[in-house]
């Protein structure tokens, strides 16, 4: 019924094992615990418990119906075309566990046209220009004076700390901030007033790489597990 | 051995199953608007932003008025930073709109909403570029100022902000950060620019725009009522059907919806009706 010339057995033989491998190997990585194989890179401070479908979802429909919807999208069939394998990660994303009532900068208040200019420099309003995922790390942005694209002309009236936030900018030394200030404002926590007892920059760095919280553990806000989003979306569905 | 490259016949029902393969399961269904939803677009993006401004007007002045202001008399404290833990009080009502924007951003509905002035208390409102320029001619004429902009996409407009109330007036000239201390009523004391990514919307984005200012006001609201409920040093209101104005009372986020829909429905009413040729 099936005859193999013999002149191409190990052509058959080669095939025949390289579609098995093929099936255990693609086996292998869906399993949840091959994660880390195809991972881009080790998770962020804080993601490491997280599955990949917690910011990986499925797309809608199955891979064959992706592939044809997109075809008919470039051959003008059809009005969108449809994410292949996984939806793509938005900032809807990260806000469905990190969504605080009282952040300090949310992303969608830059979304305003006054920040155009502001956001060419640094797009705040995504969360991963500075959280940018896969790094292992907890802040990604390469330099931490990013106040000084809004914050040139800030005025405080009673300065608390002796040395004035006026004197700070005019002398441009934006990396002070954060020594004093988290960025989204989640932290409670006492202020120093002598610039002397701020957080040291070794110590913010270290932070930033992912190492110890200097501004303390008592958070207004703590994001969600995965098992607590899970239930969250249960709960909406 | 067979050669497909001379065999037509084969490669044509290769072509073919693959084809079938491919097309099996039809595409992913693609979001239409369903029959009996007025799949044509129904409003321009102008007349709904000015819909829901006048919406958002209504419901700034009730919260301002008969909450801040009546409120204030019956001891209740409103505060810039209502959201810290050691202050009790409720949001002054550029942060009650900074609530109900936020609640919007969290809604699938893609409308964008700020608050921004020439004088702000907060040096980060302060409007600049375009939005700048347009404010000189809102404060002329109070007409809303519509653009497109180009860089995001977005179709914006902005509508004159009023000092409609005393409380407006007053917090905003004795407030220690102030950058100008002479308000009067009846001033444009700054503008809310909204942003929609559509120049012409169906009846029901349009309803699904009003529904998410309304459901904004209601979250915001209700952060409030929360923050009473968490009080430990001040006296709470009775949160019932009554308001400020008959004593320490205030009204649930229902009752206070309802009065907003009964100030504003009749003039949405009629537009969402209006004969359109």
């Amino acid at each position: 019924m099936f005859k193999i010339s013999p002149l191409r057995k190990r052509q058959f033989t080669g095939g025949v094992v390289g579609v098995l491998l093929g099936i255990c190997i693609v086996l292998f990585l869906t399993l949840k615990s091959s994660e880390e194989y195809i991972s881009l890179g080790p998770m962020n401070e804080g993601h490491d418990d997280l599955s990949c479908v917690t910011c990986h979802a499925d797309a809608k429909g199955n891979l064959s119906q992706q592939i044809q919807s997109n075809m008919q999208f470039v051959m003008g069939i059809r009005e969108h075309n449809v994410d292949f394998g996984t939806q793509d990660v938005t900032v809807e994303n990260c806000l469905q566990c990190h969504d605080r009532p009282n952040d300090r900068h949310p992303n969608h208040r830059f979304s305003e046209p006054r920040f155009k200019e502001i956001i060419k420099v640094i797009d705040a309003t995504t969360c991963i220009t500075c959280h940018s995922e896969h790094n292992g790390e907890r802040v990604t942005v390469a330099v931490v004076n990013y106040c000084m694209n809004c914050h040139q002309d800030l005025k405080v009236e009673e300065d608390p700390i002796d040395v004035a936030h006026e004197t700070l900018i005019a002398e441009e030394q934006w990396n002070t901030c954060i020594q004093c200030h988290d960025f989204h404002g989640n932290h409670r926590y006492e202020v120093p007033t002598k610039l002397q007892d701020t957080i040291p920059m070794q110590t913010i760095n270290a932070y930033l790489k992912g190492g110890k919280d200097p501004y303390g553990t008592d958070k207004k806000y703590i994001g969600l597990s995965e098992p607590e989003w899970i239930k969250l979306n249960l709960n909406k569905k | 051995m067979i050669k497909i490259e001379k065999n037509p016949v084969l490669v044509i029902a290769i072509l073919l199953t693959s084809l079938i393969l491919l097309n099996s399961c039809g595409g992913v269904p693609e979001e239409k608007v369903k029959d009996g939803e007025m799949a044509n677009n129904a409003f321009s993006v102008e007349e709904v932003l000015e819909m829901v401004a006048e919406e958002n007007d209504v419901t700034r002045t009730l919260y301002t008025k008969a909450i801040v202001g009546k409120g204030k008399l019956q001891g209740m404290k409103f505060d810039e930073d209502w959201r810290k833990d050691d202050v009790e009080a409720g949001p002054l009502p550029a942060l009650f709109l900074r609530g109900v924007a936020t609640s919007i951003r969290k809604s699938p509905v893609p409308l964008g909403l700020y608050l921004g002035s020439d004088f702000p208390v907060n040096a980060a409102n302060k409007f600049e570029g375009k939005q700048a320029e347009l404010f000189k001619k809102i404060k002329e004429d109070q007409e809303p100022q519509f653009f497109y902009e180009e860089d995001t996409k977005l179709h914006t407009a902005m509508f004159a902000d009023l000092a409609s109330a005393g409380a407006c007036v007053t917090c905003h000239n004795k407030h220690p950060q102030t950058t100008k201390d002479d308000w009067k009523l009846g001033d444009v004391m700054g503008a809310t620019t909204w942003q929609y990514p559509k120049d012409s919307l169906t009846y029901k984005e349009t309803i699904d725009v009003l529904n998410s200012y309304a459901m904004g006001t209601v979250d915001i609201y209700v952060e409030y009522l929360n923050e009473i409920a968490a009080f430990k040093d001040s006296e709470k209101p009775t949160i019932g059907d009554k308001w400020p104005v008959e004593g320490n009372y205030l009204p649930t986020s229902e009752v206070f919806l309802d009065s907003v829909k009964k100030l504003t429905s009749y003039k949405t009413m009629k537009k969402l009706v209006a004969v359109r040729e």
